[in-house]
């Protein structure tokens, strides 16, 4: 299938968000290693109480773009600020603003769940030992943990510690949640149920989330940035981007589909049409040239037509996969 | 998986403001102490350490009975403290070669600096908390037990201040080793190099220490157990005993410093 969506090299997710506005704001973002270009300049905005999805290939470079979010790897050029502040120099205070999920979390294996989650709670707050504890058990209720929380994390599934690894990342109230494939190794259920999660904490915080899951991004992304081979190759929200460039129609019509090729024919705007036949009726995806008179003249042309109906029209919309997979197809093929 | 709340203002949870090099350590103390004193740690290394020390003690005190009293206290004191210095350094370094790295390898260093923790917070609450286990549970209480044993099996009391300064001369040599392994740690990526060059230290100093010339070797810690024992038991040495007691601990300050600008450096 061929899409055609925006490209978008440069402009950051959300271009309207000033830095001082934004939660997060890449500039240029390099790494690399050796001679691997891990990142190649890449830029990216990402404003409060909103949901990011992070997406591409295996080894594009998104776990080495959250490292960099986090201080936890330095940037070869470029700059990241969080809340204002560089990702470097002022690290230790963005730190203590952010949740961040690992994509293979491992803890201390001698703690159990609830110690786990003590010992991450105290790097952010102190308080009554009674409030501390409240507060955990209610993290440990929202990720299903609370029958597990006395067992020591040793003995835990991929999908357990992928729960606890969600409850450590939000038991200190992040302004950002960082979450690196947070969904990778659960179940369907559990996946749903970190989705659920996702939009609740919508409301308290800004979710920054990589994955393969294409389906969730769909779900719960309010914009989604793709990356492949170290670049970002769109970045836009969801919407935008699923609505493709605005020059692609589709219309599906009953009776004489040979009278309404001829008529959208004539039309010089009109740049490409495929068709596909299913139980009587025809289904055509229009390619325009000119937007504007796409949308005064289209419709009414086929309605025009003799001995045809119109069962369907509308802007094509394109699926996230379609995006994703025209977005990052190997340039071999 | 069920329903989420929020701080509010009523919240009795306070933010904790930590920042600078000690950010996030009492935290990390904390834990790592309890990896010692939580679980079966610190009873395992108490056993190790006073069969070995203390048993090897006995042995020297029961077989020297009938031997003049001033040689079977010096032979006991002597065996005691050069024995410690040198048993506990290679015991630092095989219980801790992995603390590091181990961490790094098992990416839970990686998920303790993504709180905010400082690089350095995060070497030094190891330094700590591997000093205070080694030096309680393969030093102090061993070295009690040598004094109550002192008291029973030999013929002349123990001077206890000049046992006490050994037996600190020693503590100088595991701190020296807690400090070389950890830093090792941090400047490699695998136990190998660590545990490898740190036993090197240790071995090559006691096979060797006597054909290398003495400005050489008193630049080294090999010296710190035929110190302590000069502490101990008031003898004087052809050397200045202060000279291995500054250089060791001048060393293991900068080794420290190596260590956290190392880490400091390290890419997750």
């Amino acid at each position: 299938m061929k899409t055609k969506v925006v490209q978008n090299q440069s402009d950051p997710v959300a271009p309207e968000a000033t830095i001082t506005e934004s939660v997060i704001h890449i500039v240029g973002l390099t790494k690399t290693f050796g001679n691997v270009n891990a990142l190649q300049g890449i830029d990216l905005t990402v404003p409060p109480n909103s949901i990011v999805g992070f997406l591409g290939p295996n080894g594009s470079g998104k776990t080495t773009a959250i490292k960099l979010l986090l201080g936890l790897s330095r940037p070869t050029a470029g700059k990241a600020t969080l809340f204002g502040m560089d990702s470097v120099q002022d690290s230790l205070a963005i730190r203590s603003r952010v949740g961040y999920l690992a994509q293979d979390p491992r803890f201390y294996t001698h703690l159990t769940a609830r110690e786990t989650l003590a010992f991450t709670a105290r790097f952010f707050y102190r308080g009554p030992a009674e409030a501390i504890r409240a507060r955990i058990d209610e993290t440990l209720e929202l990720v299903g943990l609370a029958d597990k929380a006395d067992r020591p994390t040793k003995g835990f599934s991929g999908g357990e510690r992928q729960r606890l690894g969600i409850a450590q990342a939000q038991v200190n109230y992040p302004d950002l949640l960082i979450l690196d494939e947070p969904a990778a190794a659960l179940d369907p259920v559990g996946r749903r149920d970190v989705l659920d999660v996702m939009e609740r904490l919508r409301a308290y915080t800004t979710i920054f989330y990589s994955t393969h899951i294409l389906d969730d991004v769909e779900r719960v992304s309010d914009y989604v940035a793709i990356l492949d081979h170290g670049r970002m190759v769109a970045s836009s929200p969801t919407a935008a981007l699923l609505d493709g460039d605005s020059t692609t129609y589709e219309l599906t019509v009953r009776g004489d589909e040979h009278a309404v090729l001829r008529a959208l024919r004539t039309h010089s705007w009109v740049s490409n049409i495929t068709t596909a036949s299913q139980n009587g009726s025809t289904a055509l995806t229009i390619s325009v040239t000119d937007e504007r008179a796409a949308e005064s003249g289209l419709l009414r042309s086929v309605i025009a037509t003799d001995d045809v109906v119109v069962a369907a029209f509308g802007r094509k919309h394109f699926n996230l996969e379609d995006v994703f997979l025209q977005l990052v197809k190997d340039p071999g093929e | 998986m069920t329903s989420i709340t929020t701080t509010t203002i009523e919240s009795p949870l306070v933010p904790v403001h930590t920042t600078g090099w000690r950010g996030g350590l009492a935290n990390l103390v904390r834990k790592e102490l309890g990896q010692w004193w939580g679980t079966r740690m610190w009873w395992i290394q108490t056993l190790i350490w006073v069969v070995l020390l203390n048993g090897v003690a006995t042995v020297v005190m029961l077989e020297g009975a009938g031997r003049p009293p001033e040689e079977l206290v010096t032979e006991a004191v002597q065996t005691f403290l050069q024995m410690g210095a040198i048993a506990i350094g290679i015991g630092v370094v095989l219980t801790i070669q992995g603390a590091v790295v181990g961490e790094k390898e098992l990416g839970t260093a990686a998920w303790v600096m993504s709180k905010p923790v400082s690089r350095a917070s995060f070497v030094l609450a190891k330094l700590i908390a591997y000093s205070v286990g080694f030096l309680a549970t393969a030093l102090l209480i061993p070295s009690i037990v040598f004094v109550v044993q002192a008291q029973f099996l030999l013929p002349v009391p123990l001077d206890y201040g000049r046992f006490a300064l050994g037996v600190g001369t020693v503590a100088l040599s595991v701190l020296f080793y807690v400090v070389l392994t950890t830093g090792l740690g941090c400047m490699f990526k695998g136990r190998g190099p660590v545990a490898g060059l740190g036993i090197s230290l240790i071995l090559v100093g006691q096979f060797f220490k006597g054909m290398l010339p003495l400005p050489l070797v008193l630049a080294t810690p090999w010296l710190l157990g035929d110190v302590a024992a000069s502490f101990a038991l008031a003898s004087t040495p052809d050397f200045n005993l202060m000279v291995p007691i500054i250089v060791t601990a001048a060393a293991a300050v900068a080794l420290v410093g190596l260590a956290i600008w190392r880490f400091q450096r390290e890419e997750f």
